[in-house]
């Protein structure tokens, strides 16, 4: 029983490890700005 | 009930606007970034009396409202937006004493936005050491506000900003001088165009060379009743407002402010001539340097020990303790371990960004870039690329995003591709161990060997980000020249508040930036080294025990035997064996080799990596550091991490672009795959050379 749920808590913490580091690396959160500035245009300064 | 209002904490430079930050929000603040850029934004609450909570922002420090670069762009741009969530209720001009005539300027183009606006004069404690007095009431009448002369040092004033903060209500939002004068006929007419706006805001949104939300300049052109100017007319009708301003300023000083010279004692021309003299200045900067790096090895050893046996002793504890199993081992040999390799590095990260707060927090680090300039053109780089290199040594993402200030984009971009080269504190884990493996521990004149290996990589790391520009100045054929100009600020006594928040705050993000992710990885590298496919994994101890059944080992070397053929048969280990040709010459192992490729996450991961391979299956006893010296070369004999392969490894970690963080920030800033696609290609392939070179010729 106890090496079931040991097993168990091994994959949650390797599941939630793994998802941590493919929504940070892989599939990373883009947030927009809806102003002009401050956007990938620069603000047009360059 | 609670009311909390927007306050904006704007100033120039070095006028100690972010000692009243700190003053008015003490630990209650946080330091993110502006939506979708990466300048810094800090931001706190101040509780005031009465129930009034204060969101305070504090602004990147701007000299006017005359953008020229993004970082005075964000400070523009939140002033504009009335409708913004940040559009301050009341802004706060900080100023220094000693240099209220340009600090103005400033602060009469915020009123001129009809913003209430208070006006804090910081460090009066110096007023009487330059021989300055001021009439508070007859510059109130004429600024059309209220001041607070306060001492941020001296902690004085602090509370009569709160108060006045807390009457925001009455605080003027009237203009203090009509700079539609310069051309009456010219702003009638924009007044006309455009009943609805503020005169002020136009006339920016008009001269500047940035767009502001949806109001920009073209839409202004297409007013078919306004006709703008051409930009040559619009730059003298700037340069006819920036001189009214100063008569404005000059005027109101003239009686408001006196200065007795006489009664003025100045060190600073005595201090400046020795610390920016031409050999003198770099002597000094050179041993201050050499102070920083000593000071890390030899004051930090003690908490490190301390650290480094408590997590070793975390690790046996858990395992004694809690019921054996797979998760057990995993908090055991993974977690504890992999944090461990990063907690350990605290006090030696702590006290890099002591020294670099000091030397920041006392004007000395403004005098380094003004000496260093005369070296800098030479390279193609300008005195300004040294903020983003000296800053490097923090963390390359900083440094990158410091270089907006650079004006000439040649010399921004050149600075943005040679910064990786610096030692950022993510490399200082990786340079420690190694270092303490295979550099001896003797002494050379009082400094230890160690230190100067450190100190050397660098000067390693330098020499390569300024060599390399000097290889991209050629290559690029840069004529495009700027002018240099740095602020001298005074010489001060560091803030402890100031140094202690600065030292709290790089060292949490370090930790916390760094941990999340060393954490997540410790946890995969864990399970891809205690499990693998196949026979020779799951029937290791069979496997062994038949292997050396006529060897009569005692249970702990049968024992290590199948650890490590379990290891060697993991995942990991197939992982680790499929790279091993690729890194065989540079003197690496499989081990290593994995250590190199998850390190991309986070240079800093090496170490929580090894902690992690070295650990499984091993004496917990034992601390990182002894695991790896006992490490033996599976195909020479002898130890794995010996002088020549210790070498390889440090220049390998000096020269390569392995943080992913940083090509996306060098993607950012250059809006462009292309620059952070060479930086890693070239800097890896070059990284690997070198380290192949050193490793064939010390071997």
């Amino acid at each position: 029983m106890n090496t079931i749920i040991q097993n168990i808590l091994v994959y949650i913490a390797v599941g939630a490890a793994v998802l941590f580091l493919v929504k940070k690396y892989v599939l990373p959160m883009k947030k927009k700005s809806t102003k002009a500035c401050g956007g990938d245009d620069g603000c047009g300064c360059h | 009930m609670s009311k909390q209002i927007n306050v904006a904490l704007i100033g120039n430079p070095n006028t100690g606007k972010t000692s009243v930050f700190n003053a008015l929000t003490g630990l209650n603040q946080k330091v993110g970034n502006y939506p979708g850029i990466t300048v810094e934004k800090k931001e706190g609450i101040c509780k005031l009396p009465r129930g009034v909570k204060a969101h305070i922002i504090d602004l990147p420090g701007t000299y006017s409202l005359n953008a020229s670069s993004l970082d005075e762009n964000v400070v523009i741009e939140l002033l504009l937006n009335k409708n913004g969530k940040d559009y301050p209720d009341l802004a706060v001009v900080v100023s220094d004493v000693e240099n209220l005539k340009r600090n103005l300027l400033l602060f009469t183009q915020i009123k001129d936005l009809e913003i209430p606006t208070i006006l804090v004069i910081n460090m009066s404690d110096r007023m009487a050491y330059k021989g300055i007095t001021l009439d508070i009431a007859y510059l109130e009448k004429e600024l059309k506000t209220k001041i607070a002369l306060i001492s941020t040092r001296k902690n004085k004033g602090i509370s009569e900003l709160k108060e006045l903060l807390t009457h925001y209500k009455e605080i003027s939002a009237e203009p203090c001088l009509n700079a539609s004068e310069i051309d009456t006929s010219y702003f009638n007419n924009l007044r006309k165009a455009f009943p609805n706006q503020l005169l002020y805001k136009l006339w920016l949104v008009i001269t500047q060379d940035v767009n502001f939300g949806k109001t920009d300049r073209k839409t202004y052109d297409a007013v078919e009743d306004f006709k703008t100017k051409s930009k040559a007319d619009l730059k003298r009708l700037q340069q006819k407002e920036t001189i009214k301003r100063y008569q404005f300023i000059n005027e109101t000083l003239k009686k408001g402010q006196t200065i007795d010279l006489k009664s003025a004692k100045d060190l600073r021309i005595k201090l400046d001539r020795i610390l920016t003299h031409k050999v003198w200045g770099y002597l000094i900067f050179a041993v201050i340097l050499l102070t920083i790096f000593q000071a890390i090895y030899d004051w930090s050893s003690v908490p490190m020990d301390f650290i480094d046996s408590s997590f070793a002793a975390l690790s046996e504890w858990v395992k004694v303790t809690l019921p054996e199993g797979a998760f057990t081992n995993l908090l055991a040999e993974g977690i504890i371990s992999g944090l461990g390799g990063i907690v350990i590095f605290i006090p030696q990260i702590a006290f890099l960004f002591l020294f670099i707060s000091i030397l920041e927090e006392s004007g000395y680090m403004s005098r380094v870039v003004f000496l260093m300039d005369r070296i800098m053109r030479r390279f193609g780089l300008s005195g300004k690329s040294v903020v983003p290199l000296i800053s490097g040594t923090a963390c390359a993402i900083p440094a990158i995003m410091a270089t907006r200030n650079i004006e000439s984009w040649k010399e921004r971009l050149i600075t943005i591709l040679v910064t990786p080269f610096t030692t950022c504190s993510a490399r200082l884990p990786v340079y420690l161990i190694i270092i303490a493996l295979v550099i001896p521990e003797g002494r050379v004149l009082g400094l230890s060997y160690q230190a100067l290996t450190l100190m050397l990589l660098y000067l390693i790391g330098f020499g390569a980000a300024v060599g390399s520009a000097w290889i991209l100045h050629k290559i690029m054929g840069q004529k495009s020249k700027s002018f240099f100009v740095v602020e001298m600020p005074n010489y001060k006594l560091p803030l402890l508040k100031n140094v202690a928040l600065t030292v709290l705050e790089k060292t949490k993000a370090f930790v916390f930036g760094a941990g999340k992710i060393i954490l997540a990885i410790s946890i995969v590298l864990w399970f891809l080294a205690s499990y693998g496919p196949g026979d020779n994994f799951n029937n290791a101890e069979n496997i062994v025990t038949e292997k050396y059944a006529s060897q009569n080992l005692s249970e702990d070397e049968l024992n290590q035997k199948i650890e490590s053929q379990k290891l060697e048969h993991s995942y990991i280990g197939i992982a680790g064996h499929a790279i091993e040709p690729a890194i065989r010459p540079l003197g690496y192992d499989w081990k290593i080799g994995i250590a190199i490729v998850s390190s991309f996450a986070a240079r800093e991961v090496f170490v929580g990596t090894l902690a992690t391979i070295y650990s499984v299956g091993s004496d917990e006893e034992e601390t990182i550091k002894n695991r790896m010296a006992g490490e033996v070369n599976p195909i020479l004999g002898g130890p794995l991490f010996n002088f020549a392969s210790g070498i390889s490894l440090l220049l390998f970690y000096a020269f390569a672009m392995q943080c992913m963080s940083t090509l996306a920030i060098v993607k950012k800033e250059t809006n462009s795959w292309k620059w952070p696609l060479y930086q890693l290609v070239i800097m890896s392939g070059f990284a690997y050379l070198v380290a192949l070179v050193a490793y064939q010729v010390l071997i």
